[in-house]
């Protein structure tokens, strides 16, 4: 048994190709019966996402295998041999295994440590165990991958901080009110960016939302779409001391908010704490009113600073991914390897079963004159022999077998018992 | 058995202040919560302590200095536990715990040591005086604390250097409600502390008042504090000022608590 994987991922192929992929991949059915009717393959697996096309497969012979899963994906796509080659990775028996536990783990993902990677190739599998693709080895490896991203994500802390804009405002917003249920948001102006900070501080508990905008239609366009309410932009002043988070994005060429605005807004709102957050360039609010107590003010550049070293703290923290994905990629080979030496064993038991049932068949004669508890000892006598002769070997082979060098040794006792190939 | 009972206490505010502390550097939610269970079991352990010590001498837990120190471990790690269970905040744990612990070690010092209660303290006056300061101290102390914290987690909020070390402390609002409620419960049970000793003075001394410097000094830390719930309940101070307050204000009852009887003499000695 090899196990093989050949796919292409953001990395190494361009959109259009993958797209390409994508769509055909997308009758699983089918493809699941066209990967399973390919000589030598015993098991597979293929994972379709927006950044990469796996295919994994336990075969018999690699070389030939690799050879036809390549020719099935080619047969599918427009594209000569040479172009698709590019973009194709292949990796056998531990790469392999190493690149699926990355993959699930989701170091090799596009925004390393995104969630969603986890969760669709747990889809991959159950769409393959619904498809009767996978047996021993691929149940076993993909729960040991389910594992893998799991102790990840709880031992190195890869998704702790937010590597967008829009969620490190929410995880700002965090730190500064803990709870986010019950407060409230101010939106000027409208844009992309500031529309999804609303949607995950809404996600995150923020139950009242008004919305500002110098064309009113546009406020109440927005209002009626995030069920909130919509205010005149000259009611600006009245509406910030109601809210605790404001997010200002509009093209306004100077500042529309002042820093006295802020200091009148806490007074009236009791000193009850407020977050700006700033992401218009040119910028809204008065970068004086970083100063007043009870304000904290972000622009778009802190914002950025901290998705950076969020990024920073991703990359140091998938080294020790890394680490552990070596670790269980060991763990998982020693299992796998000790699979090889377990027809001889099962051979070699059955071997010396026969021969016991043989034996005492042929000296039922004159053992039927003894009694039952004699002839019971006599059997307990001679399975606890052979079992103690058995021990030191099996256990031997087992362990060579973990080591991956049970080859020879498995011949050696093939050809020393004459044991009869199960498998 | 008594000694013992403490021992095993002094035990677990260790374990506890190692697994707090542990648990900000791994930071793993799963060993700070451990933590708060030891420190739990810590704070039940030191209570059953108290309940037999004083069954024993016949005097309240606070018959010396070192008896005091014991209490106000054993009152820190009760209040913070409470504290806990309301905000769930386990950080403060890795400062009160070792507070917790240290307070435990110079009480350890001449815990076997006899109980002679100066003639001054023989009262149930003075007993509660004694432990309703206390107590109003301790939760002080845990105010001091959460202002710390809120300024150090304010500057570095303010200064985008939200990190390292920002990201394992509470939220502002959570730091500055720890700070506003102890100090409400620390004023309150200072103020009954204060009228039971000044009820227990007229019986010892003659008089409700004598301008000690301990009195006088207390009076000082009192009236910072009545000042900062002034401002906070009637003008809305919140956050920076409040917290940095807080903080010269426990200060200024730490002189009260040690400083008055290195530098004065007080008729209010008692060690």
């Amino acid at each position: 048994m090899n196990i093989i994987l050949i796919g292409m991922n953001h990395r190494t192929a361009p959109v259009e190709i993958r797209e390409r992929l994508h769509i055909v991949c997308s009758d699983e059915k089918e493809t699941f019966r066209r990967l399973k009717d390919t000589p030598t393959v015993k098991e597979t697996l293929y994972l379709v996402t927006c950044n990469r096309v796996e295919v994994m497969a336990n075969v018999e012979d690699s070389e030939s295998a690799v050879e036809t899963l390549k020719n099935f994906l080619f047969s599918h796509v427009n594209l000569t041999r040479e172009e698709m080659g590019k973009c194709l990775y292949t990796y056998h028996g531990d790469d392999a295994v190493r690149h699926l536990f990355r993959v699930a783990s989701s170091i090799d993902s596009m925004v390393m440590g995104e969630p969603q990677i986890l969760g669709q190739v747990k889809d991959a599998y159950r769409l393959c165990v619904e498809n009767r693709a996978s047996g021993v080895i691929f149940n076993r490896l993909l729960h040991h991958a389910f594992r893998v991203a799991k102790r990840v994500r709880t031992e190195t802390g890869i998704a702790n901080n937010a590597v967008s804009i829009s969620f490190t405002a929410v995880q700002l917003a965090k730190k500064i009110f803990g709870d986010l249920k019950g407060k409230s948001i101010l939106l000027i102006g409208a844009g992309e960016m500031a529309e999804l900070a609303a949607r995950h501080l809404m996600h995150n508990g923020v139950s009242k939302i008004i919305f500002v905008n110098r064309t009113y239609e546009r406020a109440v366009h927005l209002a009626r779409e995030f069920h909130g309410t919509a205010s005149d932009f000259d009611l600006l002043g009245e509406k910030l001391q109601e809210v605790d988070i404001v997010i200002s994005s509009t093209g306004a060429p100077g500042y529309i908010i002042s820093a006295d605005m802020i200091t009148t807004a806490l007074r009236r709102r009791k000193n009850r704490l407020m977050f700006f957050i700033d992401i218009a360039v040119p910028r809204d609010i008065d970068p004086d009113a970083g100063k007043i107590d009870n304000a904290y003010l972000y622009n778009i550049d802190n914002l950025q600073d901290v998705v950076d070293e969020n990024i920073k703290e991703r990359m140091k923290q998938a080294e020790k991914a890394e680490l552990i994905i070596r670790e269980e990629v060991t763990n998982y080979s020693r299992w796998l390897n000790s699979l090889e030496v377990v027809p001889t064993i099962v051979a070699l038991r059955k071997k010396i079963d026969d021969i016991i049932e043989g034996e005492m068949t042929r000296s039922n004669s004159w053992m039927k004159d003894l009694g039952e508890e004699e002839r019971e000892n006599i059997d307990i006598l001679v399975s606890s022999i052979i079992k103690k002769i058995l021990h030191d070997p099996i256990i031997g082979l087992k362990e060579e077998g973990e080591n991956g060098g049970a080859d020879p040794y498995v011949a050696v006792v093939g050809k020393l018992f004459k044991l009869k190939e199960e498998d | 058995m008594n000694i013992l009972l403490f021992k095993i206490a002094l035990f677990l505010y260790f374990l506890s202040t190692v697994g707090y502390i542990a648990s900000l550097l791994i930071r793993r939610v799963l060993v700070a919560k451990v933590s708060t269970w030891i420190l739990f079991s810590a704070f039940f352990v030191h209570s059953i302590y108290i309940v037999f010590r004083w069954a024993e001498t016949g005097y309240g837990p606070v018959a010396n200095i070192y008896e005091s120190l014991s209490f106000v471990a054993w009152s820190i790690s009760g209040v913070y536990l409470a504290f806990q269970v309301m905000t769930k905040t386990r950080v403060l744990g890795a400062f009160v715990s070792p507070l917790a612990f240290i307070l435990a070690i110079g009480a350890s010092v001449t815990l076997m040591g006899d109980v002679s209660m100066p003639e001054a303290l023989k009262g149930s006056w003075a007993l509660v005086h004694i432990m309703l300061s206390l107590t109003g101290e301790a939760l002080f102390a845990l105010a001091f604390l959460a202002g710390l914290m809120y300024l150090l987690q304010d500057s570095l909020i303010r200064k985008k250097n939200v990190h390292s070390f920002s990201r394992i402390l509470p939220s502002l609002r959570d730091l500055d409600r720890i700070n506003h409620i102890s100090i409400l419960w620390g004023f309150f049970l200072l103020t009954l502390g204060i009228i039971a000793g000044s009820t227990w003075a007229r019986v010892v001394w003659g008089s409700h008042w004598q301008w000690d410097p301990k009195q006088i000094s207390t009076l000082a830390a009192w009236l910072i504090y009545a000042l900062l719930l002034h401002q906070r309940i009637a003008i809305g101070w919140k956050g920076r000022k409040a917290a940095f307050l807080s903080i010269i204000a426990f200060v200024v009852l730490l002189f009260t608590f040690i400083g008055v009887n290195v530098f004065f003499v007080t008729l209010h000695d008692f060690m």
